[in-house]
C-alpha cells in the first residue's frame, strides 16, 4: 500500500465541510414534510373527511340559509341547540372546515407538482424497441410460430392493430403500438383544473360582493349592504337600481310559472343607463354585477274599513297569501288573496267555530259591506326578491370546470402499450412474438390480444 | 283495429319493459340452475334489448306527450334510472360476457319500476313545472346525474359479484345485508310515515355498522370458491362503470353550478342535495385515488364501491325520502 492516492485526500480534505448535523436533520424534517403533504394517502384521508363534514352539512339544515329555527324545528330545543354549539348547524363557515379545506389545497398543490405534473414528461419519451425475451417479460404476452411470410404477417398485424386503434411503429423485426396516450394527461389536466378552481374562488372572495334584497316597486336599491369576506380588496359599485313594476305569471291550475321584475339603472347623477325586465333564468347584467330575480311574494294588502286605511302584512300559504287581524274574544279575522287580480276573500275565525266561516269576496278597488262597516279592498303591494352578486373570478372559475370535466373524462380511457419481434422462421413461416401492457381493464386488453393472436393462427392454418 | 291514445302508447311501452326486466331477472336465474344455460342466457339478453328499446320509446312518447323534456320529477327519473342500469348492462357487461351481473341488472331495474309506479299520484303525473325548473338547462344537468347514478349502481352490483368470486363471503353476505336495509329504510321513508329519525337511524346504523364488518370480514376467505379470473372481470366492469359515471357526475354537477349561477346568482350554496351530490363525488374521487396508489386489493376496492353504491342511493333516493334537510328547493324564499 502506498498510501493515500490523490482522490482519497481530496475526499478526506472534503469531510470536515460536510453539512452539520442540524442541517442535515432538518433536510430530513424538509423532505419528509413535502413527502407526507404530497402523498396521495393524505388525499383519500382529507377527501373522505371532507365527504363526512359535507355530509353532516348536508343532514343538519343550516343557520346560514334557513336561521337557527329550522334546526330547531327538525331536531327540538335540545339536540337543535347542542349541534349549533358544537358548529354542525354551520358546518360549511366552522374553522374546522376552512382548515380542511386549507390542508386540501396545500395536498393539492404538493401532489400535483411532487407526482402529477412531473409525469408528463413521460409522454414525450417514446416506446423502447424491445426485443422477444423483455416481449415475453410483459403482463399479457403470448409466442406463436404461423406458416405465412413475414411480410404478410405483418401486414395482418399491422392491419388488425390499426382497425382497434393503435398507433403502429416500425423497426425492422420489432413492432410497437400505442393507444389512448391521451388518457395519461387526465390527472394533469384535472389538478390544474382543481389548482386553476381554487385560484379563481379565493380571487372571487377577495374582490366579490353579494346580497339579497327584497323590493317593492318604486324603491331604489344600492349595494351598501353587500355581504363579502373579511380580507376584501374590492369596490362598491356607485350606481343605483331602481324596481318599476313586478308581477307573476300563473298556469292555469294557479301554480307559479314565471315572475317578472321591470328594472332600471341609474348613474350617480339619476341619469337613467339601463333598463330590463328580469326573470328567473334571466338576469339583468351591468358593470360586473348581476341582478337576479330569485324569489317574489305579495308583501301586503291595502283595506279600508270606512274611512280608515288598513296595510296588512300578507304570509305565503300554499297558493295563496293569507293577512290576520286579531278581534277581540279570540277571533280572528282572515284575508286571503291568490294574486293581484284574482278577489279577496275574508273569513271570520272565533275559538268555538271548528273551521273558519267565509264572510265575503271583494275584487280589487271594490267595496263590499261587512255588517254596517264599508269594506274597500285597494289591492295588494308585491314584493320582489332580488339577489346581486359581483363574482370576478367566476371566469377563472369557469375555466376551471372545462378543465375538470375534460381531465375526468380523459380518465375513462385506457392507455395500452404493445409491442412485437416478427421474425422468420426455418420453414419460410414467421416466428409471432407479443405481449403488452396497460393500467386501466387488464382484461379486456388481455382478450384483445389473445382474439388477435387467434385470428392469426387461423389464417397460418388455411 | 285497436284505438290507442298516446298516452296508453306511452304506458304500454313502459308497462313492457317492467315486463320484460323481471321476466330477464327469472330467465337469468333459471339460466344459472339449468341444462340450457346458454340458450336461456341468450335469451335474457333479448328480453333486457327489448326492455331497453320499449323504454327509450315509453321515454320519449311521454317527452311528447307532456311537450317538454321528459325527466322533471321523481318518477319519470326512475324511469331514466332502469334505462341506465338496462343500458348500462347491454354496453359495458355484455361484452365482457359476463351472466351473473345480468339478474343483479335486471332485479335493480324492476325495483325501480316498482318504486316508480308505486310513488304517490303527484309524482307520476305530468305537472306543470316551478318557475326555476323553466330553463334549457334542465336537460343538461339532470340525465347526466340520474345515468351516473345507476352507473354506480351497477359498479356496486360488479363488486358484489367480485366479492363472490374472490371467496370473500361472509364480506359479500354483510355487504348485501346492508344493502337491503339501506333500501328498505328508503322505501320505509317513501311510502310509510314512519319518523323519519328512526328511518335515519335505521339507514346509517345499518350502513355504518355492515360496511366496517364487510370491510372487516375481507380476511375470511373460502378458498374453494375462489376464482380469481372472474373476480378480475368484475372489478374491471366495476372499475369501467365508475369510469364513465364519474365524469357524468362531475358534469352533472358543474351543469347544476352554472345553472344556478344562470338563475339565482352564485354557482354553489351549499343546498342539501348539491352537497350531497358533491359527497358522492369525493367517495369516488377517493375511490380513484385509492386504485392509483395500488396498495389496496381488488377486494378493498370493492367495498370502496359499495360505499359509494349506498351514498349514491342516499343521495338519489335517500335524501327526501328519509327526510334529510329538506327539499332540494328551487324558489327561494328568503
Ligand atoms: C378533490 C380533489 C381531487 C380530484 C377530483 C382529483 C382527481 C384526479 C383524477 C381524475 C386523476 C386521474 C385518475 C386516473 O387517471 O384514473 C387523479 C390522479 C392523481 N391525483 Fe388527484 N384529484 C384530487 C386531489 C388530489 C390531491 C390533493 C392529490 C395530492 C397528492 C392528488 C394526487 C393525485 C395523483 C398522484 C394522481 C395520479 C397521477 C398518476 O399516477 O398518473 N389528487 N386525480
Amino acid at each position: 500500500m502506498n498510501g493515500p492516492t490523490v482522490s482519497d485526500r481530496i475526499i478526506a480534505r472534503q469531510e470536515p465541510l460536510s453539512a452539520p448535523t442540524f442541517i442535515i436533520y432538518s433536510e430530513k424534517v424538509k423532505a419528509w414534510l413535502s413527502n407526507s403533504l404530497a402523498s396521495v394517502k393524505l388525499t383519500v384521508f382529507l377527501i373522505s373527511l371532507m365527504a363526512v363534514f359535507v355530509l353532516l352539512g348536508a343532514w343538519c339544515p343550516q343557520t346560514s340559509q334557513g336561521g337557527q329555527d329550522k334546526v330547531f324545528e327538525q331536531f327540538g330545543e335540545q339536540t337543535g341547540q347542542f349541534l349549533i354549539n358544537i358548529g354542525v348547524a354551520n358546518i360549511f363557515h366552522s374553522p374546522a372546515f376552512l382548515l380542511l379545506i386549507g390542508f386540501l389545497t396545500v395536498n393539492i398543490i404538493f401532489g400535483s407538482f411532487k407526482h402529477v405534473f412531473p409525469k408528463l414528461k413521460l409522454l414525450k419519451i417514446p416506446m423502447p424497441w424491445l426485443t422477444a425475451n423483455q416481449i415475453l417479460k410483459m403482463p399479457v404476452h403470448n409466442e406463436f410460430a404461423a406458416n405465412i411470410p413475414l411480410s404478410a404477417m405483418k401486414n395482418k398485424v399491422i392491419a388488425y392493430l390499426n382497425k382497434n386503434g393503435y398507433k403502429v411503429k416500425i423497426n425492422g423485426e420489432q413492432l410497437t403500438a400505442e393507444q389512448g396516450k391521451f388518457g395519461r394527461l387526465a390527472p394533469t389536466v384535472t389538478h390544474i383544473g382543481l389548482l386553476t378552481l381554487l385560484t379563481g374562488v379565493i380571487w372571487t372572495s377577495l374582490t366579490g360582493f353579494s346580497g339579497f334584497k327584497p323590493v317593492i316597486p318604486g324603491e331604489v336599491f344600492q349595494f351598501g349592504d353587500a355581504e363579502h369576506s373579511k380580507m376584501w380588496i374590492g369596490k362598491l359599485p356607485n350606481w343605483s337600481a331602481s324596481v318599476s313594476e313586478t308581477h307573476r305569471e300563473d298556469y292555469p291550475s294557479g301554480e307559479a310559472k314565471q315572475w317578472y321584475s321591470s328594472i332600471a339603472v341609474q348613474d350617480k347623477e339619476g341619469k337613467l343607463i339601463k333598463e330590463q325586465t328580469i326573470s328567473v333564468n334571466n338576469p339583468l347584467s351591468y358593470d360586473g354585477v348581476d341582478i337576479y330575480q330569485s324569489s317574489w311574494s305579495l308583501k301586503s294588502l291595502k283595506i279600508r274599513f270606512g274611512n280608515e286605511l288598513k296595510t296588512l302584512s300578507l304570509q305565503p300559504m300554499g297558493k295563496l297569501f293569507a293577512a290576520f287581524l286579531p278581534l277581540p274574544d279570540e277571533a280572528v279575522l282572515i284575508f286571503s288573496v291568490r294574486d293581484a287580480q284574482s278577489p279577496l276573500r275574508i273569513f271570520a275565525k272565533r275559538k268555538d267555530w271548528t273551521a273558519p266561516k267565509l264572510l265575503t269576496q271583494i275584487l280589487p278597488s271594490k267595496t263590499a259591506n261587512l255588517g254596517n262597516v264599508a269594506v274597500t279592498y285597494d289591492g295588494t303591494i308585491a314584493q320582489t326578491g332580488l339577489q346581486y352578486k359581483c363574482d370576478p373570478g367566476l371566469p377563472i372559475v369557469f375555466i376551471a370546470f372545462i378543465f375538470i370535466i375534460g381531465g375526468i373524462s380523459l380518465a375513462a380511457i385506457p392507455h395500452k402499450q404493445i409491442w412485437a419481434q416478427l421474425k422468420e422462421n426455418d420453414s419460410n413461416g414467421t416466428l409471432v412474438t407479443i405481449g403488452g401492457t396497460t393500467k386501466k381493464g387488464k382484461v379486456s386488453f388481455a382478450r384483445q390480444i389473445a382474439k388477435l393472436v387467434d385470428q392469426l393462427q387461423k389464417v397460418s392454418k388455411v | 283495429m285497436i284505438q290507442m291514445s298516446i298516452s296508453e302508447l306511452q304506458m304500454t311501452m313502459t308497462n313492457v319493459a317492467g315486463i320484460t326486466s323481471l321476466l330477464a331477472f327469472w330467465a337469468f336465474v333459471l339460466g344459472n340452475i339449468s341444462k340450457w344455460k346458454v340458450k336461456i342466457y341468450q335469451a335474457a339478453e333479448i328480453l333486457i334489448l327489448t326492455g331497453f328499446a320499449c323504454l327509450t320509446a315509453g321515454i320519449v312518447i311521454r317527452g311528447f306527450e307532456a311537450n317538454r323534456f321528459p325527466l322533471a320529477n321523481l318518477y319519470e327519473s326512475t324511469l331514466w334510472f332502469a334505462w341506465a342500469i338496462l343500458g348500462g348492462y347491454l354496453l359495458l357487461v355484455r361484452r365482457l360476457g359476463q351472466n351473473q351481473l345480468g339478474w343483479l341488472a335486471s332485479l335493480m331495474a324492476t325495483m325501480f319500476f316498482l318504486y316508480g309506479s308505486w310513488l304517490p299520484g303527484n309524482q307520476q303525473t305530468i305537472t306543470p313545472l316551478v318557475p326555476a325548473l323553466v330553463s334549457y338547462w334542465r336537460q343538461i344537468h339532470v340525465p347526466p346525474l340520474i345515468i351516473s347514478y345507476a352507473l354506480f349502481c351497477l359498479s356496486g352490483l360488479a363488486s358484489l359479484l367480485e366479492l363472490w368470486y374472490a371467496g370473500r363471503l361472509r364480506s359479500l353476505a354483510l355487504a348485501a345485508i346492508t344493502i337491503v336495509l339501506a333500501i328498505s329504510a328508503i322505501c320505509l321513508g317513501t311510502y310509510t310515515s314512519i319518523d323519519t329519525a328512526w328511518l335515519q337511524l335505521l339507514f346509517v346504523g345499518s350502513s355504518v355498522a355492515g360496511m366496517f364488518l364487510s370491510w372487516k370480514s375481507l380476511s375470511k376467505i373460502a378458498e374453494t370458491k375462489v376464482s380469481t379470473q372472474k373476480a378480475e372481470i368484475y372489478d374491471e366492469i366495476s372499475r369501467k362503470s365508475i369510469s364513465i359515471a364519474l365524469p357524468l357526475l362531475t358534469f352533472g354537477v358543474i351543469t347544476g353550478g352554472l345553472w344556478a349561477n344562470h338563475a339565482w346568482g352564485t354557482y354553489w350554496s351549499w343546498d342539501p342535495k348539491e352537497s350531497m351530490a358533491l359527497v358522492t363525488w369525493l367517495s369516488y374521487a377517493a375511490y380513484i385515488h385509492l386504485r392509483i396508489h395500488h396498495e389496496l386489493s381488488a377486494e378493498r376496492l370493492s367495498i370502496v364501491s359499495i360505499i359509494g353504491l349506498i351514498l349514491t342511493l342516499l343521495t338519489y333516493l335517500g335524501f327526501n325520502s328519509l327526510g334529510f334537510g329538506g327539499l332540494h328547493s328551487y324558489g327561494r324564499f328568503k
